[in-house]
């Protein structure tokens, strides 16, 4: 029996480069289950989350564990998302949530004496120098101080350099709410931070 | 009418700080993210997240049983307490002597005497010992030790409280097996623990000091002496309460089975010093200023003399911060001089040429404990430290042309270190 030849050519499929995908496409590939969206979504939002929990935590291992639950959450909760064009924001509140709940707990584990973290742990990567490891443990026990809120907001104030309207809409408060909590943080901070003094004369902090 | 809030101004400390944070806790390395992401993709897999609803209802099942058996615990002991306070007051036995009035023990012979405990506790008193019951009831025990030395044997089942007066010291005992000795002439407390564990306080502790199975603690007020050591199990183990009025009690004074502190056992004992506030612990909250009302209430010079190393460590650290260089120092040269062999030594050497570098007068003082730094740990964890602010002082005190032999060997060891910029602008110059 005679063949018949296939007129369809053979082409090379190459995977589509999905760095191009918007943030849209991935959050409903997420929602659709496809494997490639789970990776992109850590790709893509990873560095943020877990920069973020750094500079709010004060402690990378606490901050791998957060990112850890923040993007499972983000697996989980992706269905309920109703504008995909606005996942990283929505990544970015499931984060807040997610060391809001921290904090809380850490707060609760101190009233309860249980062993605090050690601040700063883990930072293989850099350097510090002693003032300069004392300055950032005394900042973070400085934080513990504040209010869950209160740390958050000054957090991403002032080290994210948030504008007070950006802050309001990722933590859905108003802006005089935000405006608040950042003047009660940074008036305490500031007083506990004038209340104790500095390990040398003249040198700022060793840096 | 509506109000409007001010954005506030920080201080100068504090838009440091948050500079430096910014600063040091960036990005994460790409190795992190890569490890998180197979974390994250274990994390999703469908293998996992079945399990994960099974074991967590597990652990819900395992909290509540385990909420049970607490509440049956606390209920039966409860239960039990009740049962021994009605059931049988504390009764003892005396061999070998009497109890005159007013509870005071005394031996019919040379030999010592015993008093052994309906619940199952006992006392061996050495020959000579001067001792007397202060309360024996159904809830408590109390016995005083005015000189001499007793063994004591206290049944674990007794839920009773037991102390013991030594001299001017109160030992709290728990189920414990322990001898304990004091000497009014030589001001000296002597307390071995066998089993279980005591808490002991008295003149020279701030606070209790808990001893733990297998330690000696030996306390000469005379001699502002404190010290814990560790001894082997046959040692603790020779004058025993279950060999009664044995020969080997030695009297006040005379020669003792195990060696005192002023012996030849010294050296050892420096690897736990009495007294350890766990400063570290304090300094780690933040709380400085405890530190230093601690180290004043109980004297700085008997402080720097007796403290263990990680609280004189504590203690130079907490100085540093409230600005007592003077005292940081003498901390920092009593942690070099009297624990020579530890880590903390190394690092109070560094932290001796940063308090130098404070003192207007103290560069080149400085240089030299960088110097003995880089010369005793030249792989230590400070060497880029130590090394960079060598460099940094030498350009300060001598000139650069002194400082580049030193920027060079710091930018070929550390090429990325912190003062990595300092040393290139050295170089430039």
């Amino acid at each position: 029996m005679p063949t018949v030849p296939s007129h369809v050519s053979l082409s090379l499929v190459v995977g589509q480069d999905r760095r191009a995908a918007s943030d849209g496409d991935v959050a409903r590939a997420l929602s659709a289950g496809e494997a490639w969206a789970a990776v992109e979504t850590w790709r893509r939002f990873a560095p943020m989350v877990l920069t973020l929990a750094r500079r709010t935590l004060g402690s990378q291992s606490e901050a791998e564990d957060i990112g850890q639950d923040v993007f499972c959450r983000v697996y989980r909760k992706v269905r309920t998302l109703r504008e995909p064009d606005s996942f990283r924001n929505f990544v970015y509140t499931c984060a807040l949530r997610v060391l809001q709940t921290e904090l809380h707990r850490k707060k609760m584990r101190s009233w309860l004496s249980f062993e605090q973290p050690e601040v700063l742990d883990g930072h293989s990567g850099e350097a510090l120098d002693m003032e300069s490891r004392d300055l950032l443990r005394k900042f973070y026990g400085l934080l513990d101080r504040l209010s869950a809120r209160d740390r958050i907001v000054f957090i991403l104030r002032r080290v994210e350099s948030m504008s007070i309207e950006e802050i309001a809409a990722t933590t859905k408060t108003s802006e005089s709410t935000v405006k608040r909590s950042l003047a009660r943080a940074s008036q305490r901070m500031s007083r506990w931070m004038a209340d104790e003094p500095r390990l040398t004369d003249g040198e700022g902090w060793g840096r | 009418m509506s109000t409007t809030i001010r954005e506030p101004k920080d201080s100068l400390a504090l838009t440091e700080a948050t500079d430096l944070c910014r600063d040091i806790l960036g990005p994460p390395a790409t190795a992190d993210l890569d490890r998180g992401l197979d974390t994250f993709l274990a994390n999703i897999s469908p293998k996992r997240t079945q399990p994960r609803r099974f074991v967590r209802w597990s652990l819900a099942g395992m909290a509540v049983a385990v909420c049970t058996l607490v509440v049956l615990q606390v209920f039966s002991v409860y239960r039990k307490r009740g049962s021994v306070g009605q059931a049988e007051a504390l009764t003892y036995r005396v061999d070998g002597g009497s109890v005159l009035e007013g509870g005071y023990l005394r031996e019919s012979g040379h030999a010592g005497m015993s008093l052994v405990f309906n619940e199952g506790s006992r006392l061996v008193l050495a020959p000579g010992t001067r001792s007397r019951l202060r309360i024996v009831d159904r809830d408590n025990a109390h016995v005083a030790i005015e000189r001499g030395r007793g063994s004591f044997q206290v049944a674990h089942k007794s839920n009773r409280r037991w102390l013991v007066d030594v001299g001017p010291f109160l030992v709290t005992v728990t189920g414990t097996v322990f001898t304990v000795s004091w000497d009014p002439v030589s001001e000296e407390f002597d307390l071995r623990l066998r089993e279980g564990s005591v808490v002991v306080s008295g003149p020279v502790s701030a606070g209790e000091i808990a001893l733990r199975a297998g330690q000696r603690l030996v306390a000469n007020l005379a001699k502002v002496q404190t010290v814990i050591t560790e001894e082997p199990p046959d040692q603790a183990t020779s004058d025993s309460p279950s060999a009664p009025a044995a020969p080997t009690v030695a009297e006040p004074g005379q020669a003792r089975p195990a060696p005192g502190p002023s012996s030849g056992t010294a050296a050892s004992t420096l690897a736990k010093i009495a007294h350890d506030h766990q400063w570290s612990r304090t300094l780690a909250r933040g709380q400085w200023d405890r530190i230093l009302q601690d180290a004043t209430r109980r004297g700085l010079e008997v402080t720097l003399s007796e403290a263990s190393s990680e609280d004189l460590f504590a203690l130079a650290n907490a100085a540093r911060y409230r600005h007592r260089p003077d005292l940081a120092r003498s901390a920092l040269l009593a942690e070099r001089r009297r624990f020579p062999e530890s880590p903390r030594s190394l690092e109070a050497i560094y932290l001796l040429g940063r308090v130098e570098e404070a003192r207007d007068t103290g560069i080149a003082q400085a240089i030299a404990w960088y110097d003995e730094y880089l010369t005793r740990a030249p792989t230590g964890p400070l060497v880029g430290e130590a090394l960079g602010r060598k460099m940094t002082l030498t350009d300060k005190l001598e000139g650069p042309a002194r400082a580049r032999s030193l920027a060079e060997e710091y930018l070929r060891r550390f090429p990325k270190g912190n003062y990595a910029g300092s040393a290139r602008e050295l170089l430039a110059l």
